[in-house]
């Protein structure tokens, strides 16, 4: 390299930003790129519409070939539409064909990029939680809901049940989304099934031979710790960890735990504040003295993903703070193998000074996903009629069992998957997902209250922990669960500040070198808090608490 | 080599079909690199995702202000300092020694051999690079059973759970990843020397140590300091992949970087024109190093970039 090819290429350089300057005034000239909706994709209205038949499923008046996208708001979302035998059925039955999409990476990040485009999937199922979902509402990107079955298929009206459309109704009187996978209170108690995930888990084998030690007192849960280090460092040929926390500083040691110690979520109509919780702090001390002790390690707050799940897999926890779906997999797997006992079971872990009983997070009303319909839609009366059918309990059977006669039979009245099936669900249920499309694999507008009821019996070492979760389940707390604000907001912005902040003091507390030291550090964390504005964050979570009650009260 | 201007035009010209192989690198840059930067703009707006770009409020300098009052970007920054100083400091030469060592190999098919060796690890991606450097730093992982089996040290540390271990980790597992890499370029320079030069020095009695000294090292000057200016423009840039895969809740005191403090800004807590804002201010920072480390290796080596 000499000189002058080193002033060339500076020349060039040096030209390439004159463009892109020159570019750069261009494109600030032309008019910025509207996302309102055209006009004139509003839908017509059609002649069909005066025979329309509020008790009548609408899709039937028109099953010629028609192609939907679909966005699945999930990176990992394995499946496509039109290869399994029941999508193929519900194509020739409907004549909507639908083509799934997923996001490359965040779900968030990828439908707010194509909003800023326009042009958005017609079908969009995205988790409620998701600060999008929010702003394609207000954007007025997708259709009210209501509207369009008012035009095309007022059927929906019927089927969409369950309050979930008056739970979503927002300020304007309109339902933009209907959401997978919603409890109410109501259906939890009369049930039983509360779609707890929540559960504390301890290796079968290792917490029998240790004499079924009492995990629910500090005193208790040190001591096992103890016995753990003394005893068993080493069982059945693998190194111990005692102790995992699912999903880390934030959930795991935070949110999860003050569940498990039935710390309460308001106090005489108050919000209250859990973190400072007496018996939750307490038990964070516990955990201070077991790591000083070098009962246990922080492998549970560094180890990467791809760590935990080789842990998980050897049953190389002793107790696990960890929601059992997690495990659905993993604990058939370990109950088939050569130490058959090694897989997990629910039992009381921590618990208060009281002794209550965990109070874990029960299903809500939000639900898991979403699904609204964009106005990027060519066929908005389809769409609508596409979603109706599947909401209904025609199009949940169709496709939670698929086609009567070839995966399931009816017998003695009550529609069942057929045995071979069954033994798919265990042996290998990605085969079951991909070559039939029953069961969970299109799980977009899964409603609990109809399809439970065909599910076959789990296997045992998933029961357990099932049952655990759902006898511990707090029915009525599912109105508490993400009371924090989201968004840009000021006090999103300063609510991000202290929990990503949170995240880094509690590992500081765990590794204190003592009581005192630990006290300074918690203290300095609550004035930094305040410093940060925690004060309008409490009367946000207040003001959200206060709105949910209101909703549930119609 | 000085040449009239009409004549480089002929020049350039009878090139064409060279010289328009950097058309799509230029158009790559403008699209980009440039055009972005008009962007920059929403730094100084209250810009919000659902609005048009546009029309979102201006607030002048309110994010400016807001991020030099956070105690968290100025630990970003001595971080980012810190990281790229040992870098700079102590990295900067490996490649430049392992060059020149691989050029007094004798055996070509040995060098070779060491060369793609060397660089191989470059083209596992930082996502994979960091999994595996995790495991061997976990409690059973190689790092654990070699110091321990060396009698360094008595039980297993986690190396990754301690914040003072982390800027070490970056840089030792960067060389292990980028020296080879990094090495191409002054070996190609390197070969690039006219062999009889060495010929020359040879005759004139000079021995190896001075040949390396006077002709290898002298001539691949121009690349070293090219290398050391864009080095020191970029000591407020910092490996994000590497950092965002070692990184976890204990070592996040010495692990967060500018470029991860902007991510978690941004990206994680939605503060889009706060973190342009961050981002507008490093750019101006190193467009300025990028100027004074120019300047200076003009004044001391009389080699420079412009």
């Amino acid at each position: 390299m000499n000189k002058s090819t080193i002033r060339k290429s500076t020349a060039l350089v040096l030209s390439a930003l004159m463009l892109g300057l020159a570019a750069c005034t261009n494109s600030g000239n032309d008019p910025a790129p509207t996302s309102q909706p055209d006009s004139s994709t509003q839908p017509e209205a059609t002649p069909a519409e005066t025979a329309l038949n509020p008790d009548e499923p609408a899709w039937r008046l028109d099953t010629s070939p028609v192609e939907l996208s679909w966005f699945v708001g999930a990176s990992w979302y394995p499946h496509s539409w039109g290869e399994s035998l029941n999508s193929k059925y519900i194509t020739e039955k409907t004549g909507v064909k639908v083509n799934i999409e997923v996001p490359s990476g965040d779900a968030n990040e990828h439908i707010t990029l194509m909003m800023t485009s326009g042009k958005l999937p017609d079908l969009i199922s995205m988790g409620s939680w998701e600060t999008a979902v929010k702003k394609l509402w207000e954007g007025d990107h997708v259709y009210a809901l209501n509207e369009l079955a008012d035009q095309y298929d007022p059927y929906f009206f019927k089927v969409a049940g369950d309050g979930a459309l008056k739970w979503y109704r927002q300020a304007n009187g309109n339902t933009y989304g209907i959401p997978n996978d919603s409890y109410s209170p109501n259906l939890m108690h009369e049930t039983g099934m509360t779609a707890a995930n929540q559960t504390f888990l301890v290796r079968k084998d290792l917490y029998e031979e240790m004499g079924k030690p009492d995990l629910s007192t500090p005193d208790g849960f040190l001591g096992a710790l103890q016995t753990i280090k003394d005893q068993y460092s080493e069982y059945k040929g693998q190194a111990i960890s005692p102790f995992f926390a699912q999903g880390n500083v934030p959930y795991g040691m935070t949110e999860y735990l003050q569940n498990l110690l039935a710390v309460p979520h308001e106090k005489d109509g108050k919000v209250y504040d859990r973190i400072t919780d007496p018996d939750y702090v307490n038990w964070l001390k516990t955990f201070r003295t077991a790591y000083e002790r070098g009962l246990i390690n922080v492998d549970f707050l560094v180890d990467s993903d791809t760590q935990v799940e080789e842990k998980t897999n050897n049953a190389r926890y002793f107790m696990m703070v960890r929601e059992w779906n997690g495990m659905a997999a993993v604990n058939p797997m370990l109950a088939a193998s050569a130490n058959p006992d090694s897989y997990y079971i629910a039992v009381d872990g921590p618990q208060n000074s009281k002794g209550d009983s965990a109070k874990l997070f029960p299903g809500n009303m939000d639900g898991w996903m979403v699904t609204m319909i964009s106005k990027s839609v060519k066929n908005p009366e389809r769409a609508i009629r596409f979603l109706t059918y599947l909401a209904s309990e025609e199009g949940q059977l169709d496709l939670f069992l698929g086609k009567e006669g070839e995966t399931w039979d009816s017998t003695s009245g009550k529609p069942q998957l057929k045995p071979e099936l069954v033994e798919l669900l265990s042996s290998d249920i990605e085969k079951l997902e991909k070559e039939y499309g029953v069961m969970d694999t299109y799980w977009m507008m899964r409603n609990p209250v109809i399809i439970n009821q065909w599910r076959p019996e789990k296997s045992p070492v998933i029961k357990q922990m099932e049952d655990f979760a759902n006898a511990q389940a707090d029915i009525d707390s599912g109105i508490y669960k993400g009371l924090d604000p989201l968004g840009d907001s000021e006090v999103a912005v300063a609510w991000s500040r202290i929990a990503q902040n949170w995240e880094e003091v509690l590992p500081e507390l765990i590794t204190a070198k003592d009581n005192t030291a630990f006290d300074k550090i918690f203290e300095s964390f609550l004035s930094r808090r305040d410093s940060y504005g925690f004060a309008q964050v409490m009367e946000h979570r207040q003001a959200e608490l206060d709105a949910r009650k209101a909703k549930m009260a119609e | 080599m000085i040449q009239s201007k009409t004549g480089q035009m002929k020049t350039f010209l009878k090139q064409w079909q060279l010289q328009s192989m950097v058309i799509p690198g230029i158009v790559w840059m403008l699209i980009f690199c440039y055009i972005p930067m008009f962007w920059l703009i929403i730094g100084f707006m209250d810009y919000s995702i659902a609005k048009p770009m546009l029309q979102s409020p201006f607030v002048g300098l309110k994010h400016f202000e807001d991020f030099v009052t956070d105690e968290r970007f100025w630990r970003s920054i001595r971080n980012t300092l810190g990281m790229s100083s040992i870098k700079l400091v102590l990295g900067f030469s490996i490649p430049i020694v392992f060059a020149l060592l691989l050029n007094e190999i004798r055996s070509l098919r040995f060098k070779r051999t060491v060369q793609t060796i060397s660089y191989l690890p470059h083209f596992i991606a930082w996502t994979i690079f960091g999994g595996i450097m995790l495991n061997w730093l976990g409690e059973g992982g190689v790092i654990n059973q070699l110091f321990m089996g060396l009698g360094i040290q008595e039980r297993e540390i986690l190396y990754n759970s301690d914040p003072k271990y982390f800027w070490w980790i970056t840089f030792f597992s960067d060389t292990l990843k980028e020296t080879g890499w990094s090495a191409i370029i002054y070996i190609a320079a390197i070969a690039g020397i006219d062999p009889a030069l060495y010929e020359a020095a040879e005759l004139d009695g000079a021995n190896r140590w001075q040949r390396m000294w006077h002709i290898t090292i002298q001539s691949i000057r121009p690349t070293i300091a090219i290398l050391f200016i864009l080095a020191v423009a970029g000591i407020l840039g910092s490996n994000f992949d590497q950092i965002f895969m070692l990184k976890n809740n204990m070592n996040m005191k010495m692990a967060e970087s500018l470029d991860l403090y902007i991510y978690n800004m941004g990206l994680v807590s939605g503060r889009h024109s706060f973190s342009t804002a961050v981002l507008f201010a490093r750019s101006i920072v190193a467009l300025g190093l990028l100027f004074l480390a120019n300047y200076s290796s003009k004044k001391l080596t009389g080699d420079s970039i412009f």
